[in-house]
């Protein structure tokens, strides 16, 4: 039980001794508030009932100095309990976050974004809490409930039973009462989750509610899921609400329950004083609320537990691509960048580790140096899995990739992907500003290259016209710059890294056919002999390169020129078709007599 | 610590959306006063005197028992004391505590009741406003943005409404009730009883001082670190690609250290506050105890006083603590509820004319005399545009991006007002028409194929209300959705998952032209996406779009020039105004920036009798 959550906490080297000491000062606070409480039977006994000023003021100094102890010891393990939890919050953010940056394509397939920033914050969040209120309370109860019996016992033993009785009630109400606020808020947290997907989806769809007039509509959605929500918002917070209540009022009935049992034995004579039972008194208003926080922080262990084994899911994944051990760095001015697929065959791998049916088949290509090689397809025909079988985002399942007649697997990824280049469809910039995005990939670079790299990919223009240039800032995502501008940024950032194979993943989709045809021609100039992959969805952006390699489900199944192709490949023959329009007859003439 | 402030610093912790504000303009009270009308205003009073009456009667029951038990107390230092009378004070004890527990329950109960309805009324009032207003409004912040202010802002508001408000009424009752009966106790032990209440009000307020920014310090750090994480990790194919996993390691570290540097922080002075505290209160009881032992001792008072007296000192340093620890989720609240009246008190950009009039179909006759648009004064979108389209017709608008395609189109369903000229549909002015008689008439089918989280069905029917199965069926076949829909899990029962997610583009697509044809609109606006799909889905599309659009006036951008091209006319837009307006072969003829844009396409690769153009253009 609990295992995981444990784990966590052996992140820290020494964490042990430091355990102990908080533990410690528990204990001696604990000890220390139930001596007050004990101490009032000297102060009623000795001083009050013998009259004894002396005494009464001695054993004053004694309760305040008990007192203050309390609170210091206290303070001390308030102390370990941020230490602890803090610390470990940050020792999970930061291994996490760095076992997360060793993973692969396939790994981020199988955990998607989202769920690993679940993991880095709510679940770190729920850590957190754990290790706090355990540290803090999970012995502060039994330690003070094990001195106020062994008290009772020796002092006090007829009343032991009204002990027991007040125990078991403010544990058998909490373990009810607490179960229901935590299933209460969980529900209320699911209500409130539909509610606000309600309110998202309607602000994000505000155009299409618009367009059907549909608000009174949504209004009366959002109403049902409002409503929905303050069902369980109610018995969470009724329940919530009547705890401290409900505490206080087992304390005085408690303490009444005392007063009833030990006062007839007081009256008869049977040997319990005065100054007994109002100490036994005390300890009533003592012990109820460590007890009521002992079965808080039970959930909050749960929680923690099965929040570090969800982190644990992610951080014992293994990376899908790793470096050889004896892969060797190949020596840079040799690379020609003449890549060839050799009998590739690609699958996806499931969670389970079992294979998906092939994306890739049996492909062999050899592109190269300097050539400029078009990808054509429909969704799914697996034109990305193909270029990203290069720089080993996925490793291939079958068959091999060289670069140069090395295996791309036999270059360590450092290497391999200062040759090969990538800009991807979703061009994503960093918050920063232009520079440090331009040179992400190769932060040593030349002004000068950036320059140029911005030119080839026709964003110098624009860089040029904001005010700030190259220091101009960069929102989240890029998130203030237009998505043909993002796209050319994307392809600057890869071209600074002057790699010998470039790779453009449907990246000038969002170019008029115009701008693309410029960038197009501007990289060959940048690099001489530069190898480039344009992967497409629009015929004009391949329609005029050296090759184009047409793909259909996994298979290449046409290969050539514009002319070639439009000659030879019916699918060719389609896309053009729908895309450029009959253009095949699209003489002028032919259309006006129509 | 109660566990009461346990709970609320939990909830604090656990929910990272909990922001705390520390600003504090001097508005603070009315926002808390009309935060509170929604709670208990108007139709609520009697319902919050009643639960305020309930929780008199609890208290005093609870401000009786330490009372009644320094009488048990008197009875067993009586030397005469018996049993019955003994009893006697038992008895009455208990009476007060039942009373107290039932009452306090029922109170409650009604307090719990009224926050969750007045937060529901807040949440309502605030949707059914955000529905009147434009779009004008949606612009002005990305939609996350503004959903996440929103989600904090009432957030903060319900831990007000459900955590503060009835423990503050409660702890502020006991107080005044403790106070009181201690008064007329013994003014003496009262006095006593006091002296460590100016140092735990002192020192929890030290301690809110402190750590209300910090914690407010701590959400930043969080928000930039979980900001950071989101972007690098959405951005991990960018990162993996370039190899500079070491940067983000680097700079994940730095934002976790300042987290925890100020996390600890904020925790620790807060924490500090329980040891405090509860050395306080024990003090404070020492405190009476002695004093009390040494007046008994003298004679002044008796044993049950003194004894009494210490169950009220605890009686009243809890509820005082507990008053401070709320402090902060009241002033939380205010800063909330400040946002959330600010939306509430926005009014709408595009209203409709008190004298508006029902628009009356006739054909669908469109004319555009001298419009100019503008989203911010000053900085013109749309310049000078006049142009006529008869019933019917059907209009293909292109262009560079940035040329003001979008922005025309949505001037033509009234989402934004114009600057001047006039727009008339069938001789009635837009201005002069409801919003709602208008959007009824005109189609729009998206860029952005937005479907709802809801099944295929549902999400036909939202085009008209009370639209059946049959004719959204119909619709699917029309628009050539019906094959694929029945191959889905459920066929027309299957929920889309957020966003459409589990359909492809292009069925998402599909779905949203049957959708359009479900409204039976008599005008069609249609903003064409085409990436993503393969040409056989792109075939079914432009043939739904094409049945879709037949016979009604219509309007389309395009972004592929072939899918216009059979367009009765084309509107060529260029920097906000209408450079070209005719045919597509007559605009072939022309050689302008309409024959520029066809060929660029073709790269050189254009098919034998179209010549170069000389025309360029740049995109923004």
């Amino acid at each position: 039980m609990f295992k995981s959550l444990l784990r966590t906490m052996g992140m820290y080297k020494q964490f042990r001794a430091r355990l102990v000491v908080s533990q410690v000062l528990v204990l001696i606070s604990a000890t220390a508030i139930i001596g007050v409480a004990s101490l009032n039977q000297r102060l009623i006994n000795e001083g009050i009932e013998a009259g004894d000023v002396e005494a009464i003021l001695s054993t004053g100094m004694w309760m305040l100095l008990l007192a203050v102890i309390s609170g210091v010891c206290l303070a001390g393990t308030a102390y370990f309990a941020v230490f602890f939890s803090q610390g470990t919050g940050y020792y999970v953010r930061s291994y996490l976050y760095r076992r997360i940056q060793t993973f692969s394509f396939g790994n981020f397939d199988r955990f998607r974004t989202g769920d690993m920033l679940v993991r880095l914050n709510a679940d770190v969040v729920n850590i957190q809490n754990a290790l706090l209120y355990m540290t803090l309370l999970l012995l502060y109860a039994p330690f003070m409930l094990l001195i106020t019996y062994v008290l009772t016992i020796i002092n006090t033993p007829s009343l032991l039973l009204v002990l027991v009785i007040v125990t078991v009630v403010v544990l058998g109400v909490m373990a009810l009462l607490i179960p229901q606020v935590f299933r209460a808020y969980d529900e209320r947290q699911q209500r409130l989750d539909d509610m606000n997907n309600t309110m998202q989806e309607n602000l994000a769809g505000v155009r299409v509610v618009k367009a059907f007039v549909r608000e009174d509509y949504e209004v009366e959605r959002f109403d049902q899921r409002a409503d929905a929500l303050r069902k369980p918002a109610y018995t969470a917070a009724v329940r919530v609400a009547f705890l401290a209540p409900m505490l206080t009022g087992i304390t005085q009935l408690g303490i009444v329950l005392s007063l009833w049992v030990g006062g007839q034995q007081v009256l008869s004579g049977s040997g319990l004083n005065v100054g007994e039972l109002v100490t036994f008194t005390q300890y009533m208003s003592l012990i109820v609320a460590p007890l009521a926080m002992l079965a808080i922080v039970f959930p909050f262990m749960l929680r923690g537990d099965a929040s570090a084994s969800r982190i644990f899911e992610v951080y014992d994944d293994i990376p899908t691509v790793q470096d050889r051990e004896d892969a060797q760095p190949p020596e840079a001015e040799t690379v020609g960048g003449q890549v060839v697929f050799d009998n590739v065959s690609f699958a996806f791998r499931r969670p389970d580790g079992e294979l998906d049916p092939p994306v890739l088949k049996n492909i062999n290509l050899t592109i190269e140096p300097g050539e400029q090689m078009g990808f054509l397809g429909a969704t799914g025909a697996g034109k990305s899995a193909l270029v990203n079988l290069i720089p080993r985002f996925y490793d291939v399942t079958e068959g091999s990739i060289t670069i140069d007649g090395v295996d791309v697997r036999d270059v360590p990824q450092d290497n391999l992907r200062q040759i090969v280049g990538i800009a991807l469809q979703e061009a994503v910039l960093f918050q920063g500003d232009l520079r440090f995005n331009l040179k992400f990939g190769a932060p040593e670079t030349e002004d000068d290259v950036m320059f140029d790299a911005a030119k080839a990919a026709d964003s110098y223009g624009f860089v040029t016209n904001i005010p700030q240039k190259w220091e101009a800032p960069v929102a989240q995502r890029g998130a203030n710059f237009s998505g043909g501008q993002r796209q050319r940024l994307s392809i600057t950032r890869a071209l600074t890294t002057q790699p010998k194979v470039l790779i453009l993943d449907d990246s000038t989709s969002a170019l008029d056919a115009s701008t693309e045809g410029r960038v197009q021609e501007a990289i060959p100039d940048f690099t001489d002999n530069i190898t480039t992959l344009y992967v497409a969805q629009r015929i004009s952006a391949v329609i005029d390169l050296d090759k184009i390699v047409l793909l259909e489900n996994g298979e290449i199944v046409a290969m050539g020129n514009h002319e070639e192709l439009l000659e030879s490949s019916p699918l060719y023959q389609e896309i053009y078709e729908s895309q450029l329009g009959s253009g095949i007859t699209a003489g002028l003439d032919v259309e006006v007599e129509k | 610590m109660t566990t009461a402030t346990l709970e609320k610093k939990s909830s604090d912790s656990v929910n990272e959306k909990s922001v705390k504000y520390i600003d504090k303009p001097d508005d603070t009270f009315p926002i808390i006063g009309r935060l509170f009308d929604y709670m208990a205003g108007e139709d609520e009073r009697s319902k919050f005197i009643l639960a305020l009456i309930v929780r008199v009667i609890a208290l005093i029951g609870l401000v009786a028992i330490p009372f009644l038990t320094g009488q048990a107390i008197n009875v067993l230092s009586d030397p005469n004391g018996t049993t019955a009378e003994l009893q006697r004070w038992v008895i009455i004890a208990v009476i007060a505590a039942v009373v107290y527990l039932v009452m306090s329950f029922f109170a409650e109960r009604l307090f719990a009741d009224m926050a969750t309805r007045g937060l529901q009324k807040l949440q309502t009032r605030l949707f059914s406003h955000m529905q009147t207003l434009s779009l004008t409004f949606f612009d002005r912040q990305p939609i996350g943005e503004l959903m996440s202010r929103i989600t904090n802002d009432t957030e903060v508001v319900s831990l007000f409404y459900e955590q503060a408000v009835s423990p503050i009424i409660r702890a502020s009752i006991q107080i005044l009730l403790t106070f009181l009966v201690m008064l007329i106790i013994d003014w003496r032990l009262t006095i006593v009883a006091l002296l460590v209440v100016p140092v735990i009000l002192i020192l929890t307020n030290v301690i809110e001082r402190v750590s209300t920014p910090a914690f407010a310090k701590m959400q930043e750090e969080l928000g930039s670190l979980s900001g950071f994480q989101e972007e690098s990790l959405s951005g991990h194919k960018v990162i993996i690609s370039k190899r500079q996993q070491d940067w983000a390691d680097g700079k994940n570290d730095a934002l976790a250290d300042s987290l925890h540097e100020v996390g600890s922080k904020a925790f620790f002075n807060s924490l500090l506050q329980y040891p405090l505290t509860q050395a306080l209160s024990l003090i404070q009881i020492v405190l009476v105890m002695v004093v009390g032992a040494l007046m008994v001792v003298g004679g002044e008072t008796d044993l049950g006083t003194v004894i009494a007296f210490a169950g009220y000192a605890a009686l009243l340093t809890k509820p005082l603590s507990e008053i401070a620890n709320l402090t902060s989720t009241t002033l939380n609240a205010a800063a909330g509820g400040r946002r959330v009246f600010t939306i509430i008190d926005e009014k709408p950009t595009v209203k409709d004319a008190p004298d508006a009039s029902e628009f009356e179909f006739k054909g669908g006759h469109i004319q555009c005399v001298d419009v100019d648009f503008s989203y911010v004064p000053g900085r013109k979108i749309l310049r000078h545009n006049t142009f006529d389209v008869a019933a019917g017709e059907s209009i293909g608008i292109c262009g560079p991006t940035g040329a003001g395609k979008s922005t025309l189109i949505n001037l033509l369903t009234r989402y934004y007002d114009i600057d001047s000229g006039t727009i008339l549909i069938d001789g009635q002015d837009l201005s002069k028409l409801t919003q709602e008689s208008l959007r009824k008439q005109v189609g729009v089918v998206l860029q952005e194929a937005f479907l709802f989280t809801d099944t295929v069905m549902n999400n036909l029917k939202y085009a008209r209300a009370g639209a059946t199965d049959e004719e959204c069926i119909d619709a699917a076949k029309e628009a050539n959705a019906h094959e694929f829909i029945l191959n889905l899990p459920q066929g027309y029962d299957t929920m889309l998952t957020e966003r459409g997610a589990n359909l492809s583009q292009g069925q998402r697509q599909m779905i949203t032209i049957a959708r359009a044809m479900v409204a039976q609109p008599k005008i069609m606006i249609l903003d064409e996406a085409t990436s993503n799909v393969d040409t056989r889905t792109e075939k079914l599309i432009q043939e739904g779009l094409r049945k879709l659009m037949e016979g009604k006036t219509s309007f389309s951008i395009a972004h592929r020039l072939a899918t216009i091209r059979d367009s009765a006319k084309i509107m060529v837009l260029n920097g906000g105004e209408i450079v070209e307006y005719a045919s597509h072969d007559e605009l072939m003829a022309m050689k302008g920036f309409y024959y520029a844009l066809y060929m660029s396409q073709f790269k050189g690769k254009a098919p034998a009798g179209l010549d170069e153009a000389d025309v360029d253009f740049v995109s923004t």
